[in-house]
This record gives C-alpha cells, structure tokens and sequence, in this order.
C-alpha cells in the first residue's frame, strides 16, 4: 500500500538530514522504538513495540539507510517480524528549505503480513500516517 | 386384538416442529468442542503468515522448553503419510501433492507448517508463538486473472502457466447459433470468492487405543464414512479400526464436505503420543485455513433473435482455485457449465473453463457449488439482454422457458430435465408481488427522482446427487431401520445430517408408512461404527437420495411384519395400514406392537422368514432432480448514500413435494440470507502480496438478523418422477435464486443512469460512486 505526505520541521536542510540518520534521535522520535544499534554502514538493527486494533506485540527488524545525497533526499527501509506478524516499508525522503525550517517529504510503500494484515489491514494506512506524523512532531521537538 | 381403527393423518406436508431444536435451543447438545477425554491433550496449528515462502528452516527449541508442551511435529514427521485427498476426475487435472504439513515452501497465507501439542490449549497455543521459522519470502499472486498473465508469479514452480486443467463442454453448434443471431450480448461477471463461515468452526478428536490398534475421530463433517475411508488411506491403517464420530454440527454448507489436513494430522498425533488430542479451528483460522466458495471470473455471450429467442451462449469461466485442490475443488466450476442452459430451451452452449492456482487457501462447494455462480450469469445475461431489446425480463423468460409438454427434457449439457412447469412459480411470484402495478408504482417513483427497481431471476439447480457415475464417490444412500421388540423404531441414515432437520423429516416418512406415533422413531447418524456405510449431506441430497433409501427399507419391513401379521390373524387377507395389521374378512387386527414382539419371540415364524425387523436398503437414484423457481425482489436505491432497501422479496420454490413446510421454510430462509450475503456484503479478500485482508468477522460483512427482509415465501408443487417421495431438495434453492435477483433489481433501478451491470459484492461504495459517475 503506497503512503505518503509532507512534514515541516524546524531545522535547516543539513540540521534536518544530520538528524534523521542519527541512531538515537530516530529511536527517541520513532513511536515504540526500544533500541536502535548501528551494525554496519547506513544499517541498524531494531527492536520497536508496535500496536494495531486490538493487537500488539514487539517486532524485530533491520533499518537501512540508502541512496543518501546529503543533504536532499535518502532511501529508508524498514523491516521487522515478531509474534503479530510482519511488515515491510521502504520510503524516499526528500528534505526542501521552506522559510527557515525544511519540509520533509514522503513516499513509500508498506506491506504488512501475519495477523496484523488478517485483522487490521483496514486501520494500516492511518496508522501508519499517525505514527510517521507522531515521529516528525518529535523530532520537531528535537535541539 | 383390538377390533376398532382409526386411520391416523399422514405426517407428509405437516408443518411438524423439529425433533432436534429442544437440544439445540436449550443448549444441551453436543458439539465438538463440548467433548472431553481423559488425558486429553490439544493441539495448536502453526500456519504460514507468508502467501509464498521458502522454509529455510524450523527452530522448535524453544517451544518446546515450555513447561507442558508434549509434543511438536513438523513437516518432516509427516513425509511418510498420504495427501490430502482430491476426487477429482478430470483429464490432465494436474494435482499438486498435498502433504499434511508444509515441506519447503508455503503456498498460501494459513498453510500448516507444524503442530505443537500441549496439556491444554493455551499452553499449546503459547508454544505455537514459540516455534520459529525462518522464511524466505517469494512473489505471490492472488488474482486468477493475474496469475494467467504471462510474467506472473508461479505458484508451483513445476507448472508455470498457473493452469491446472482446462476442460471443454459444447453441445449444439454455437457459431451457427452465433451467425443467425441480430443480437449478442456480452459481459464479464465476477462471483467473488466467499468465506463460508459455520457458526461452528471445523474440531477434531481423535482417540488411539493402543490395546485394540483402534482410533477414534470425532469430526465435526459432513462426510463420516468418506473421512474414515480417506483418513484410513493417507494413515496406511485398515478402515475397519478407525472409528469416526460425527457429534452435532454447528453448520457445514459444503465447508465440511472434505477431507482436511488437520483430521489426519490429529488422528497421526494420537497415535504418536498416545494420548487423546484436541484441535478447534479458531475463528481467524477458519478464515484461512478452511476452503472458500466461488472465486469465478465469467466471460458470457448469449446470442439471440431480436424477437427476445435465445439462440446460444458461450462462456469462457476462470476458476480461481487456490493453491491445492481440496476434496472437489476442480470439480465444481464443471457443475457450472452442466447448470448454464438455465430454464431456457436453447441447445447451443459452448464452454471453457480454466482452473487457476492462487497463492490463496483452496475454494470448493459452498452452498450452491458451482450453481449460483452459473445462475448469476445466465439470470444477469437475460435481463442484459432484455435490457437491450427493450422487453420485459418477465416476458423475455417467458418466452424462452422449457415448455411444460416437454419432459423429461434433455439440454444442451447433456442433463435430463425431470420435470418442471417453469411458468409456474414466475407467474405466482408475479401475482403475489403485484407486478403489474409494481412496475406502475416504479414508473411513478422514476418520475420523482427515485431509484427503484424490479429484478427477477428464475432459477434452475441440480439437486439430489446423484447417479453414482455422476459423483467421484457413489451417489446412492443407504438407510437401515429396525423396529425394537418394544415397537420403537430407530433409523440409521447414512446421509448424516447437520442440521437439515432429517431427524424430523425422516421420523414423519416413517409414521406414515409404518403407523407408528413420530415420537416412537429415532433417528441416528454419524457413527461409522453404528450405522452402515453412506455418502453424506450435500447437494440437496440428503432426503431425496437419503430418504428414499429410507423409503424403500421401510417398504421391505413392511413387508415382513405383514408376514407375521398374516399368521397370527391365521389369513393371508390382511391390510397392514395405521400400525395394524387387519384381518380384510373379520376387521380383528393386531397391533404392530404385537407383531413386533411376535417377530422377536419367534415361538412361531411365518414361511421362509427369519426372526427380527431389520430391513437395509442402499437406493441410488436415476437421475438428479431439477427444482426450479422465481425470486422477485424490489430495491430502491439511496442517491446520496448508495445505500440499498430491500422493499419486497418474492419467492416461489418449486422443490417437487414438502415433507415439512417448517423445515423448507427454514432453508429458503437460510438460503437467502447466503444470498444476500454474496449480493450485497460479503467478499473473501486477498491483497496484491496474498495476505487475507477480510480476516476476521469485523472485516467480512456477513449477513445479519437485522438486515433481512420480510421473505414472501411460498412454493408449487411439481413432484420429481425419479424417487418415490417426489422430492426434489431445498438446501440450495435460496441461495441460488437470489443473487441474481437482488443484482438484476439494483441494476433496473438504475438504469436511468446507464448501468448496465455491477459486480457482487453491491456495497455502498460501489453504488455511490456509480450515481456519482453518472452525475458528471
């Protein structure tokens, strides 16, 4: 399922794009993230709680950061498995000047299997746009 | 010897209250999951949440750990043991091996992987959390149409094209028929896949005895005496030691008509631990695991004289099969083909189809098998026609129907119509409906804006399965009926019924012949072990062929204690009616207690007759029956929601003579609602990458009480020539007629706006955006 939007932030295009690869701001941003750990170049392994409907369970997954041109536009693809089931995104960022923050752009796909498709594959979409837009209102809040 | 008689009232066509219902509604009965052994231990399904993957491997240590976890199997324990079974008969079929377990690759969402068997079920169900497998995903389709593409993912890599039979019938020349025609319709027209959804989802038990070398199983089925014959073959295990046991059925519509993985699985588990082993499908394992209905795509076209004759149709029918065949998955869309005449007498008729894997669980019979969807398209293709010449759908059918004259009529599928009066039931449905001034009332509405309409659909199934060459097992039925030395009578029924009603329908056919008090008969089934070998409950079967064997059984028993009454009167001019047996000279009688004590005691036997009443009868009947109706409905449309109003249902069901106007009652209604599910709500749906979308009840709109209509309901009677009842079957008839009907009445309502056709499921979304459509 393709998803997508734009998010303003306040930060400059490079503050923007420092911050998005920094291990530890996206796990302080990303919704239910537990750890975050680099293992290789653009690579880091994940261990976040994610809750659906009426399910929820942890996942074990793979962050990999890819196609970076700093400080425009990289490709981060996301992977995970757990008890619930599984899922599977990749997205292209783009990050733009606009007044003296950035607007960060999104557009990717998610595909979700296991019992999170079988009972709430309805609620994916809006969940998935409520998490990505939870994420940039924290790393708004980031200094 | 009582000297006075009166002839009781026959019980044939009373409107006789269910003998199984005070169980039933007071909560007594027992279901599968309502069965407890000791010792018994449950078993918990690992299922693939991948529509296609390579197992790389299977780590079950740390399932295992768990305190009360006995034991798990995995598909390498079960390599050694049969597949699951296909009956299916068609040349160049090509059938993938079914183990019972997935071997290295997964095939479809819910695809067993491994079982974990624990002390209770949650255990189980916590260790099940426990087993990790390691997968490697692969492309997976879920369209049949897609899966036809060329480029598209194989879902067994042996067969690329995705095909696994194609299968021609003709009758007829249809390109003559196609030259001669002024007009031809064509049309594409989907019946989507459907989840059958039992109230009962399908449970097994199996017992081992290990001192006897027997098994038990009790299954919640359809089928007890092929499930043991097939579950003794796939277990290398003579079928004489395995035992199945049908305990009350919450629901089966065909769900049940099959041998599953899970009944061998468990039977094998037993035997291995040697403890009993529980299974209960859950609700969202139901969804995956257990065979859906449907899933066609229909390419028609029906050619016809401008006068509103029908001159041929052709068909090019894509069967999504899933990713194996179950019991009769190929079979069915071949029953398609057989119904596509319809009622009409036109003798040209040219069919394809092409079964199709998905990388979906496998479809098979739902209620109707393969009938609804063939009625759906030829009931759509005449009103489009109707539409497109102008004529009333009334009149065009009429037109067109078999004539009453022309019976037994042989079709251009090569079925023999038995009887029928197609006018019959369309002309009662439009008298009680009003149709005259319906269509006034409609022409008036229009005027104001609203969007109303009237669809009809005059349906014609198969029913009664049937002669055995027509059926991959045997077609007969068999009934055993023995009277007690007490005067009790209990009947063994093969049919094995879940919740047809038999053990009423067949305690009045045995009243009446033998003039004993209803409340005097038991009816039992579903115990390989107690009651001769039959076929089953399906395709509308199970009092045509089941009580007809019945008949006949009682027919021989009959006989018999006329015998004995003959001898104790000291004439051979007796009368055996109203549960005596008369002396014709004198009026002295005896009473069939009498004999029935006589016949046991055996002091004195009458010439060459043994001792005892039992009398077994195995019947198959000649031909199907053919029942026939007329379904008409009224909608009207909201414009601004698309939201549907089901303002009128009409329906006249001819299904031969009544037994029970209660029970037909019940299935017409029954039927309906299944019908109205696939018309307006319900819809199997599996996204691009094959997960399950409507996985769970919340996701997959079933009907519900407060969303029927009233149901007008009412029959004629044309008796069938091919069993003694003159019985024909109910089980599938509402069902059948309805779809067509309720897509046929939204269409006219909104054909002001230029629709000409809409695909099943009607939601409200599909509706609106039509209207929307039309407005810019």
């Amino acid at each position: 399922m393709k998803i997508g939007g734009t998010y303003a932030v306040p930060f400059v295009p490079e503050r923007a794009f420092e911050l998005l690869q920094d291990p530890a701001v996206l796990c302080r941003c990303m919704p239910g993230c537990e750890s975050l750990t680099k293992t290789g170049d653009g690579e880091y392994a994940m261990q976040m709680k994610m809750a659906l409907a009426a399910i929820s369970g942890k996942f074990d997954g793979k962050v990999r950061i890819t196609e970076s041109q700093a400080p425009t536009q990289f490709r981060l693809a996301v992977e995970g498995a757990g008890k619930i089931g599984f899922m599977k995104g990749s997205g292209l960022l783009t990050i733009s000047p606009s007044g003296a923050g950035s607007n960060v752009q999104y557009d990717g796909d998610v595909q979700v299997g296991g019992t999170i498709a079988s009972v709430g594959q309805r609620l994916v979409e809006t969940t998935a746009k409520m998490l990505i837009k939870r994420f940039f209102d924290k790393l708004g809040a980031e200094t | 010897m009582a000297t006075t008689i009166t002839k009781p009232e026959t019980l044939f066509g009373k409107r006789v209250r269910r003998q199984e219902d005070p169980r039933l509604i007071t909560g007594t009965a027992l279901y599968l999951d309502d069965l407890k052994m000791p010792g018994m231990h449950h078993a918990c399904v690992v299922r693939s949440p991948h529509a296609a993957a390579k197992i790389r491997g299977i780590d079950t240590s740390a399932a295992r750990a768990l305190p009360g976890v006995a034991a798990i199997f995995t598909g390498a324990d079960v390599t050694g043991l049969g597949a699951v079974p296909c009956a299916a008969s068609i040349p160049g079929l090509r059938v993938p091996h079914h183990h019972l377990l997935a071997q290295d690759r997964v095939y479809y969402v819910g695809h067993p992987v491994a079982v974990v068997v624990g002390t209770d079920r949650y255990i189980a169900r916590d260790a099940a959390e426990l087993v990790e497998v390691d997968y490697e995903p692969t492309a997976a389709v879920a369209d049949p149409e897609k899966a036809l593409a060329a480029g598209a993912p194989a879902v067994h890599p042996e067969w690329p094209d995705n095909v696994a039979f194609n299968f021609h019938q003709e009758g007829g020349d249809t390109e003559e028929a196609f030259r001669q025609a002024d007009v031809v319709v064509r049309q594409r027209i989907t019946s989507q896949r459907l989840i059958p959804t039992s109230i009962e989802t399908r449970g097994v038990i199996a017992e081992w005895r290990a001192g006897e070398r027997s098994l038990t199983l009790h299954s919640s089925t359809q089928i007890p005496h092929l499930l043991r014959t097939l579950v003794a073959g796939i277990l290398g295990m003579p079928e004489n030691l395995l035992r199945v046991i049908t305990p009350e059925v919450g629901g089966g519509f065909g769900s049940k008509l099959n041998v599953y993985a899970e009944e061998a699985l468990m039977a094998y588990i037993a035997m291995k631990i040697n403890k009993p082993v529980k299974w209960v499908e859950s609700r969202r394992e139901n969804f995956q695991a257990t065979i859906h209905g449907r899933g066609h795509v229909d390419y028609f076209e029906l050619a016809a004289l401008r006068d509103g004759t029908i001159l041929g149709l052709k068909l090019k029918l894509i069967q999504d099969l899933g990713a194996y065949h179950q019991l009769l998955t190929p079979v069915i869309p071949t029953l398609s083909v057989l119904m596509m005449p319809g009622l009409y007498r036109f003798k040209n008729v040219n069919a394809d189809v092409v079964g199709v894997f998905t990388n979906c669980v496998p479809t098979d019979a739902y209620r109707g098998a393969g009938r609804p969807e063939a009625t759906h398209g030829i009931e759509r293709m005449v009103d489009m026609l109707a539409q497109e010449l102008k004529m009333d759908p009334a009149e065009i059918r009429l037109k067109n129907f078999v004539h009453a004259d022309e019976f037994p009529y042989g079709t251009a599928t090569g079925l023999t119509y038995d009887s029928g009066d197609y006018a019959k039931p369309l002309h009662k449905a439009m008298a009680e409906a009003g149709y005259e001034q319906l269509r006034r009332e409609q022409a008036a509405a229009r005027a104001e804006g609203r969007l109303v309409g009237i669809g009809l659909s005059t349906y014609g199934e198969i029913c009664a399965l049937g002669p055995s060459i027509a059926l991959p097992a045997g077609g007969w039925e068999s009934a055993t009926v023995k009277v007690e030395p007490s005067g009790k009578v209990t009947v063994l029924t093969g049919a094995s019924p879940h919740g047809q009603g038999e053990e009423t329908t067949f305690a009045q056919i045995v009243a009446d012949e033998l003039g004993v008090p209803m409340d005097d008969v038991l009816v039992v089934h579903g115990d390989t072990a107690v009651v001769q070998y039959g076929i089953g409950t399906f395709g509308s079967r199970g009092t045509a062929v089941g009580g007809s064997a019945l008949y006949y059984a009682l027919q021989d028993l009959k006989a018999k204690m006329k015998k004995f009454g003959a001898m104790m009167l000291g004439t051979e001019q007796v009368n055996f009616s109203g549960g005596y047996c008369v002396d014709e000279a004198t009026g002295k009688s005896v009473t069939f207690a009498e004999m029935a004590v006589a016949a046991y005691h055996a002091k004195k036997l009458p010439a060459n007759t043994e001792p005892g009443l039992v009398a077994t009868h195995f019947w198959e009947p000649p031909n199907f029956t053919f029942p026939f109706g007329a379904h008409l409905v009224v909608t009207e449309v909201d414009r601004e929601t698309g939201a549907i109003e089901i303002k009128r249902y009409v329906c006249v069901d001819d299904i031969g003579r009544i037994i029970n106007p209660l029970i037909v009652d019940g299935q017409v209604h029954g039927g309906v609602a299944q019908g109205l599910g696939q018309a307006l709500w319900e819809q199997a749906v599996y996204d691009e990458s094959g997960q399950l979308v409507s996985g769970e009840l919340t996701d997959y709109a079933l009907p519900r009480a407060s969303r029927m209509p009233w149901i007008e309901s009412s029959h004629t009677e044309t008796p069938s020539p091919v069993n003694p009842l003159g019985v024909k079957g109910v089980g599938e008839a509402g069902t059948i007629g309805c779809s067509p009907a309720v897509v046929n009445s939204v269409v006219d309502a909104l054909s002001p706006l230029g629709v000409r056709h809409i695909d099943m499921p009607l939601t409200p979304e599909k509706i609106w955006k039509l209207i929307e459509g039309a407005r810019a």
